[in-house]
């Protein structure tokens, strides 16, 4: 959606599919009401948008489908407070408000040719998702693509009904819960152990995390023990929002704005910023 | 003042941090001081000036070795915080100032409404106030210049004190009673209250200094005017949502409010609001003879229950 | 300056009166011991002798607006399915905001970048700046807490503003300082003004001189950057603070919005409101996390906006237009002023 005369006016979309992915956690599948808006809609993989539940409020997400599949916009939201709570409580056909794109993206285009390294932790693995699809999508762009990805226990990985298809479209796809399970026999650690395991190698490779605070902070610990340099590690951050373009004041990090300079920052970027995350 | 800075340097080594008051921003005003070190007592000022209710803060230290300095009123703070065990009594080291009342800066502007924010020089008299700006001298009457709170004080001496330092006062009994000034209001209609408030609240910008300058209100990162699950109050700017705010927050002090007078003092856009307090305190005192922050083994009476209440008649009869 | 009028004091009602006519007219009245901005009518009588209490950020900035309105409504033949409905709400009519002083109409000019040049444009300001003029009112004597010269501004000011009136004998030397202004100058009310140039230059440099010298600030943004992992400073700078939000809403540069939905029903408002970066709840996420959890973080952030960011991004600014209400109306006489001064000196003893 290019930029409205009114930039807090949100476009009307209508809930198309929803698929529980852990007892927390919806998918929400959306397309734009306004006919032409899905052909005319255009962003890039990192760029997020703000879901409104009128009488609720707004509340950000990463619009965690690629731009190389746009018959909808998805969503993954963690019941967590006022606006996630009502938008668990949505149903097929239901209306809601999306104001999108909003924030900046993943440098896509400077990660061509090289090897890239996701590290998702929990519905951390949402933003990584769109950025992977997309690589996916265009792969002889990148080099070799592998996924770290671990939760607390099986039924809190998302998008399990997936993971075939990324194997198959020619990812190496480590999962990982953080205890034994019955049922589980696979991967058994904390997603820095794992990092640590498979150790990647730093050259010509870019590392790509997001996860809870801190799961983050021992995956950066571990990227820089392993040699990766400020500006191979990519991350995403979350922040309160509320106007999402950069006016309230609100999820600011010293003079950046995690709405409009962000989400996406690279472990450069951060170093250069004030420590409030 | 000397013994009172000799005895605070020699405690100050045994506390994490003295709160007292120094000289603020210009001559009329003073400010709190957080003294870490001896060194630092000599900046201590004790006058009417120091209006500050340093009570304040002793929630916030809770876990920290503290002293406070306090006036009469300031004590009764003390006293309803250890009553409601949100602080302990031997974390709390009381310097208890007898005080024959301190000067309302809103009733000095009202006097000077020219000069009052070019204040150059003040000569805190016995009975008066002699005030140079830069553009001319007044001389004022004490009296004049007295908050309704130290006009009907009845605890001029801290009910509480580790220390004393000053003469004993004698509590003020105004001829036309202790709740001389809610006449005005009592006599109306409730229509004509209504206007009243709806006139006095309109300029409130909801910056709840007036809750959190209270040391009663230790909520109040939680408090239900912002709270959104549930939404008590819109956002909206309206007399209605600020009006619910006071009713609630009088409410919710009913029974705790010590009078301090600290909501009323520290409303920037001069909104009377320490009258709902006083009101709810008046008929506390009528129905359950219970005045807040007195005696710390008191129990409140919204907090306990009687069968047959002495002064509710419930059963017509 | 340029072409000078003058307007007798015994006209000045009568001026507010005529300019009334086609738009509202903003002025400050006292109400109790406060003065706010009202809508002038003749009724009320005008409070010009000091620097209001709140300044005139209403104007453009309304303590609360409704951005939008929305409306559920379900389908009569299947009540499971609901149709959604927006409606724009957009500011409307001209407005004049008389007797503010330049620190008030400076504070705009701080607004402008953030919403008005950025990569996104908030259309209901813009709307409401387009539409308002500003006739203000020099200082004559400054007050105690008056530090407008710190910021690079001074008493006489005319940034944000349109007419400048200057107290001189017997009335106001008035000077337009835009082309909105000259319009509002064109009055039978008002003469020529000529022989009181020299007078209202007298008046404007005698408020400078007496506001004395200003410190140097140019280092200050860096040195607030070196103090940000110095918690001990901010927590002693930040002590006495009982984090209200009266030194964020009686600013005239403090911009901080909440943006809230609410309901009636199936139908609603989404609501635009001030809010304030000391508040617990500002940054509170929906997990628990607090980046800012006490008083010490917020207090860094807030200065640090206002004296190390902001000037960051636009050209060494400070996001302070030194009026002192901050200090005057803290509850416990905060002076930020003071903390400024603490960290550039702080930085040197290091």
């Amino acid at each position: 959606m290019p930029h409205s005369a009114n930039p807090y006016l949100p476009a009307i979309g209508t809930v198309q599919e929803i698929i529980q992915e852990t007892p927390g956690i919806k998918t929400f599948r959306v397309t734009l009401n306004e006919p032409g808006a899905m052909e005319g809609f255009e962003f890039k993989p990192g760029q997020v948008g703000q879901l409104s539940v009128f009488g609720s409020g707004e509340s950000t997400f990463v619009i965690n489908s690629p731009p190389t599949r746009k018959e909808f916009l998805q969503f993954s939201v963690m019941r967590v407070g006022e606006v996630t709570t009502a938008l668990h409580g949505l149903k097929v056909g239901d209306q809601l408000g999306v104001r999108a794109p909003l924030g900046n993206w993943f440098p896509f285009e400077e990660m061509k040719g090289k090897d890239i390294v996701f590290i998702g932790g929990g519905i951390g693995m949402a933003p990584l998702r769109t950025l992977l699809l997309y690589m996916l999508d265009n792969r002889e762009d990148y080099g070799d693509i592998s996924i770290i990805y671990g939760a607390r226990s099986p039924q809190d990985l998302c998008y399990t009904y997936e993971f075939e298809e990324w194997r198959s479209l020619g990812a190496n796809l480590t999962l990982t819960v953080d205890h034994e399970f019955p049922d589980w026999d696979g991967r058994v650690g904390f997603v820095p152990s794992v990092l640590a395991e498979e150790a990647p190698s730093p050259y010509n490779t870019v590392a790509v995390t997001c996860g809870p605070p801190i799961m983050i902070k021992f995956v950066l610990k571990g990227l820089k023990e392993l040699e990766f340099e400020d500006e191979q590690i990519i991350t995403t951050l979350e922040k309160r929002m509320k106007c999402g373009i950069g006016l309230c004041g609100r999820c600011n990090i010293g003079t950046h704005y995690v709405c409009v300079d962000g989400p996406v920052f690279s472990y450069a970027e951060l170093q250069r910023l004030p420590a409030e995350l | 003042m000397d013994e009172l800075k000799q005895a605070l340097k020699e405690e100050v080594p045994e506390l994490d941090c003295l709160m007292a008051w120094g000289q603020g921003f210009d001559p009329l005003h003073a400010t709190p001081l957080f003294i870490r070190d001896a060194g630092e007592v000599d900046q201590v000022i004790w006058n009417p000036l120091c209006v500050q209710n340093l009570a304040t803060y002793l929630p916030g230290l809770k876990g920290k070795r503290v002293g406070v300095l306090v006036k009469g009123c300031d004590s009764r703070s003390v006293v309803e915080l250890l009553q409601e065990k949100l602080i302990n009594r031997d974390e709390v080291t009381v310097f208890g100032l007898p005080c024959s009342g301190v000067l309302d800066l809103k009733k000095l502007a009202a006097r000077m409404p020219e000069d009052f924010g070019m204040v150059r020089e003040v000569d805190l008299q016995e009975d008066k106030l002699v005030i140079t700006t830069a553009k001319q001298t007044h001389t004022f009457d004490k009296q004049e210049l007295l908050p309704t709170k130290c006009l009907t004080c009845q605890y001029p001496n801290p009910v509480i004190a580790d220390r004393v330092f000053g003469e004993t006062k004698s509590p003020v009994e105004p001829a036309e009673g202790r709740y001389f000034d809610l006449e005005a209001l009592e006599e109306r209609s409730l229509p004509e209250r209504l206007e009243y408030w709806k006139r006095e609240l309109d300029r409130c910008i909801r910056c709840y200094a007036c809750r959190n300058a209270c040391p009663l209100c230790v909520c109040r990162d939680h408090c239900i005017a912002e709270t959104r699950e549930p939404s008590w109050l819109r956002q909206e700017d309206t007399v209605r949502e600020k009006l619910m705010f006071q009713m609630i927050h009088a409410m919710h002090l009913a029974g705790r409010c010590t009078e301090c007078g600290e909501c009323e003092r520290v409303c920037p856009m001069d909104i009377p609001v320490l009258t709902f307090k006083r009101k709810l305190n008046k008929d506390l005192l009528e129905l359950f003879r219970y005045e807040a922050g007195v005696d710390e083994t008191a129990v409140p009476p919204l907090m306990t229950f009687q069968v047959d209440e002495e002064n509710i008649n419930e059963r017509g009869w | 300056m340029g072409e000078i009028r003058f307007l007798s004091e015994d006209k000045l009602r009568q001026w507010l009166e005529e300019l009334s006519r086609d738009c509202s007219v903003w002025a400050p009245v006292k109400e109790d011991e406060a003065v706010v901005f009202r809508l002038f009518d003749s009724t009320k009588e005008l409070s010009l002798e000091r620097q209001p209490t709140a300044p005139p950020k209403e104007a453009l900035f309304p303590k609360s607006e409704t951005m939008l309105l929305y409306r559920y409504q379900k389908d009569p033949e299947d009540p499971g399915k609901q149709s959604l409905e927006l409606k724009e709400r957009q500011p409307v009519g001209r407005q004049i905001v008389f007797g503010a002083r330049p620190c008030g109409a400076r504070g705009f000019t701080i607004f402008d970048p953030v919403f008005e040049e950025g990569a996104y444009h908030d259309p209901y300001y813009q709307v409401r700046r387009e539409k308002t003029s500003f006739v203000t009112l020099t200082c004559t004597t400054p007050e105690n807490s008056c530090f407008c010269h710190w910021v690079g501004s001074s008493p006489s000011d005319p940034a944000g503003s349109d007419v400048l009136l200057t107290p001189v004998e017997g009335g106001y030397a008035l000077e337009a300082v835009t082309e909105k202004g000259a319009q509002l100058l064109d009055s039978d009310l008002l003469v020529e003004g000529e022989a009181k140039r020299q007078e209202a230059e007298a008046v404007k440099q005698g408020a400078s001189e007496a506001l004395g010298q200003a410190p140097d600030l140019s280092d200050v943004p860096e040195r607030l950057f070196e103090l940000f992992e110095d918690l001990d400073f901010w927590e002693r700078m930040s002590a006495k603070c009982i984090s209200c939000g009266a030194c964020t809403y009686l600013c005239p540069t403090c911009y901080c919005f909440n943006i809230s939905d609410e309901p009636s029903g199936l139908a609603g408002k989404r609501v635009r409101s001030w809010d304030n970066c000391m508040s617990y709840l500002f940054t509170l996420e929906g997990s628990g996390h607090n980046p800012r959890p006490t008083k010490a973080h917020r207090l860094r952030n807030r200065v640090g906006h206002k004296f190390s960011y902001y000037p960051e991004l636009h050209q060494g600014i400070f996001a302070c237009c030194g009026c002192g209400r901050c200090i005057k109306s803290c509850p416990v006489c905060v002076d930020i002023r003071e903390i400024v001064m603490s960290a550039k000196e702080h930085a040197d003893a290091s």
